[in-house]
């Protein structure tokens, strides 16, 4: 019976691995392959402006794959512009958190904003987020939490069940049930993080520099302070095509939405 | 003795049947001391009730209602009580109620009162009207408040930004309301009443201000001006002040202001009383500056100075230029462009904003500091900075400047870079720090992430209903099992205790044990005592329960063939003992193993 059921759940995360699997698509006469390959060839050529926007035709083609939003960061590094640069990183470890070259590279990018902008103004701070949940859980991925909650679920209530029928037990059992029991606290507490519950909206990257924050929706709305490119926040709100942008540093304030970039790509990109 | 006792209960009791009978004698007061005072000084006023031979229910003087400009300081209710011996007469009570207000008038005028109305055992009696005159104070004041400043005068003139209500409203003032593009435009919303109310309610919204840069200018305290408005005096309370400068020409309007404030609650009689008001939105006229005229100017009125931190410096080290704007005008316009200084780098400046009020104009100074690093050793010359600004009271351009400014660079020349950095200059990109593309992907499309996938909560829920339904089936096994196995362990036990009887061949007590031990099996199948049931019912019962007819017949059988054995017991043997007990093990047996059909 056991063995018909792990049979049951191997098939069943296969078949979730292999639903999320999609060839590339045809996209305006091109194949997203195509474009791919345009954006590479762009970009080995030192055409950043071209690179970019084979790769943004290929986000916007519903592509959203950690290697083209490393390109995509990559390019815009590399021509300098990089607020988009580690919007798009931060992209790409959201979908690949252990990417390590992704990690580098957003520390690079962070590096070079803060030199070229302390280069102008004698100093320069960029504000990230960094939360014990972000060290904890920055390396996982949600899928690979939620298959983590999956199975701990499924160890702990068979150990529980075990242990309930007054089965043999001994020093073994108990540690496998202790242990199914943290990961199964740890996977779920990873997943709301993931998920977003512990925040007040998704999480944002300035785009804009001096990006003005202001009280209301409204561009004659007073003005309530100023974010920098590259500033990490949260969309605490939206009003047609103004967002209330909380910055980590607790200022907060209505700003047109082409300036500030969503991370994660399922609630939109820019 | 009989009659004169009679005459004299009746003599005794005379006094009181006219007491009863008689009005009772009642007087309203209403004074005031002094009745002529000035503004601002204190006066008595009392109405009072007395009362012989009567119960005060009221007393009412409504018409201090009318008056707010008479400021209530204190109100004390006095009620003595007083009772009356007399002999010939009788107990006589004699009450009072007293209200004792100390007024404080704020405004000059003729305030008359209507007789005040007292009820004593249900019939009203009425004092005398009273006339209050007061005037002026010392020095020709008339009590206003000359902290807040006086709205328009309205008498007989028409009420703008407002619409009347007898009771209270809202007013709001624009003042100039034809402006130019970046000149001040005062606004200040009044609210106008006639009600008591109570400061610490009141509470306003502000309006909206759209296409205005708004310098709010807090109310601290709520002071107020006595203003006539169609021949009623009114208090006159701002609510909010603010210094508006409009950021584009044309007609600007500022939203409906709001406020609710509470009037009553003196007492503990008096609930105070909710009031919310809406005022009426008003706009401002604005004008672009006239041409021909500066492009970068700027309304207001300015003076620039300038100045370096020190004149000589090592090559390369920094040189702090600071500018300083001074004037009447909104600061946030205030924009300088430093000229390119060849041979000097300049860092971009830091901003800072002082403001202040003066004489309800917004004044100010905005400073700007630049970092200036000279790369070339030499004298450096920092240019004249002008500030073109339109003086909208005088009507024309003017413009502030400084002076050329000096300093001096020694030592070795730093390698050259850029003078300037451009405001909007493009960073140098930094390619080499940045790995290499990747070249191949999956290209995957946004995919659904596991948690949101339909069959997530059900794969999440299933081991703990799993394991939900697997304890509960544990949980019935289990008690089914202990139930079995107690009443196996009876059922073994009544069976022994026949086996000894018949060995000790006890008939009596053998067919007693058979008996006791069918119906235990039945109880303990059925789970109900069947014991008592004659055997007839029984049989019915266990027929409806769906047992075996065979069965049945067998069971009621031997109950009965046992019952029978019990009262002839003597004539039985031990081997038909023997057998009764072989066929009663296989009835149990049965008994055991049969189902009920429902």
């Amino acid at each position: 019976m056991i063995r018909a059921w792990y049979l049951a759940l191997a098939l069943l995360f296969v078949s979730a691995g292999t639903e999320a699997q999609g060839p590339g698509q045809a996209s305006g006469g091109r194949s997203l392959t195509e474009i791919f390959e345009t954006a590479n060839v762009a970009a080995s050529r030192g055409d950043h402006p071209g690179a970019i926007s084979n790769y943004l035709e290929l986000t916007e083609a519903g592509v959203h794959d950690p290697d083209v939003y490393f390109n995509l960061a990559t390019s815009f590094a590399q021509s300098g512009d990089y607020a988009r640069a580690i919007l798009n990183y931060e992209r790409t470890l959201t979908l690949r958190p252990n990417d390590d070259q992704a990690s580098e590279n957003l520390r690079d990018a962070e590096k070079a904003l803060e030199e070229q902008r302390a280069e102008a103004e004698g100093e320069a701070t960029i504000q990230r987020s960094s939360s014990i949940s972000n060290a904890v859980y920055g390396g996982l991925s949600e899928n690979t939490l939620a298959y983590a909650l999956l199975a701990a679920n499924l160890l702990f209530f068979l150990a529980l069940a075990w242990a309930s029928l007054g089965r043999q037990r001994n020093r073994w059992f108990y540690s496998q049930l202790i242990a199914a029991a943290v990961i199964l606290l740890f996977s779920a507490l990873g997943l709301g993080v993931k998920a977003g519950l512990l925040r007040d909206g998704p999480r944002a990257v300035t785009l804009d520099d001096q990006l003005i924050l202001r009280e209301g929706p409204d561009p004659r709305a007073q003005v309530r302070g100023e974010a920098r490119s590259g500033d990490r926040g949260e969309i605490v709100d939206r009003d047609r095509d103004f967002v209330k942008l909380r910055l980590v540093s607790g200022l907060e304030g209505w700003t047109p939405a082409s300036g500030v970039g969503l991370i994660d790509p399922d609630h939109g990109v820019h | 003795m009989r009659l004169l006792a009679l005459a004299f209960v009746a003599m005794a009791a005379l006094p009181w049947a006219a007491t009863a009978a008689a009005e009772p004698e009642v007087t309203v007061t209403l004074d005031a001391a002094p009745s002529e005072a000035r503004v601002g000084e204190t006066i008595r006023l009392e109405v009072r009730v007395r009362a012989r031979g009567g119960r005060i229910q009221d007393l009412k003087l409504d018409d201090l209602k009318k008056y707010p400009e008479l400021e209530i300081i204190s109100h004390q209710t006095v009620r003595p009580m007083q009772f009356s011996f007399g002999f010939g007469s009788g107990v006589q009570m004699e009450s009072s109620l007293a209200n004792v207000y100390m007024l404080q008038p704020t405004v000059a005028g003729t305030y008359e009162f209507a007789p005040a109305v007292a009820r004593v055992d249900g019939r009203t009696y009425r004092s005398a009207p009273l006339t209050l005159v007061v005037r002026p104070g010392p020095g020709g004041i008339d009590g206003s408040s000359d902290l807040a400043e006086a709205p328009d005068a309205t008498v007989g003139s028409e009420l703008t930004g407002a619409r009347y209500d007898a009771r209270a409203f809202l007013r709001t003032v624009v003042e100039p309301d034809e402006v130019y593009i970046g000149q001040q435009v005062n606004v200040t919303v009044y609210l106008y009443t006639r009600l008591r109310l109570s400061p610490q309610s009141v509470v306003p919204s502000k309006p909206s201000m759209d296409g205005l840069w708004v310098h709010e200018d807090p109310i601290t305290r709520l002071e107020f001006q006595t203003v006539p408005v169609r021949g009623t005096n009114y208090r006159a309370y701002v609510i909010q002040r603010s210094a508006a400068f409009p950021q584009r020409s044309g007609e600007l309007t500022i939203g409906p202001p709001k406020v609710t404030f509470d009037v009553g609650g003196g007492s503990l009689f008096d609930a105070p009383q909710r009031i919310q008001r809406v005022g009426v939105p008003v706009t401002v006229n604005v004008e672009p500056l006239p041409q021909p005229g500066p492009a970068n100017a700027v309304a207001g009125r300015y003076a620039i100075r300038a100045w370096l931190d020190r004149t000589t410096a090592n090559t390369g080290d920094a040189v702090t230029l600071r500018v300083d704007a001074t004037g009447l005008g909104n600061l946030q316009d205030l924009r300088i462009d430093l000229p390119p200084i060849v041979g000097v780098r300049a860092l971009q400046p830091a901003i800072r904003d002082k403001q202040w009020s003066e004489h309800g104009k917004l004044s100010g100074t905005r400073s700007w500091e630049w970092i200036l690093i000279a790369e070339t050793p030499g004298e450096h010359t920092v240019p004249p900075i002008d500030l073109p600004f339109f003086d909208p009271d005088a009507e024309e351009y003017g413009s502030a400047s400084t002076a050329a400014l000096k300093f001096t660079a020694s030592g070795a020349a730093k390698p050259s870079q850029q003078a300037i950095e451009p405001v909007d200059s493009r960073p140098k990109p930094r390619a080499a720090t940045f790995g290499p593309i990747r070249m191949y992907s999956a290209l995957t499309r946004g995919e659904t992430p596991v948690r949101e996938r339909g069959w997530f909560p059900w794969l999440l829920a299933f081991p703990p209903a799993m394991f939900i339904l697997v304890m509960l089936g544990a949980g019935f096994a289990r008690r089914r099992e202990q139930r079995s196995a107690t009443a196996g362990a009876v059922q073994r036990q009544l069976v022994r205790s026949a086996q000894n009887a018949l060995e000790a061949n006890d008939p009596r007590s053998f067919y007693d044990r058979i008996v006791a031990s069918i119906t235990h099996a039945l109880d303990s199948r059925l789970g109900e005592a069947v014991g008592g049931l004659p055997h007839a019912t029984l049989r019915t019962r266990l027929a409806a329960e769906g047992f075996d007819g065979d069965l049945v017949q067998r069971l009621i059988n031997e109950l009965e063939g046992a019952d029978f054995a019990r009262f002839a017991a003597s004539g039985v043997s031990k081997d038909e003992m023997q057998r009764c007990l072989q066929r009663t093990a296989a009835i149990i047996e049965r008994i055991q193993r049969s189902r009920r059909s429902a």
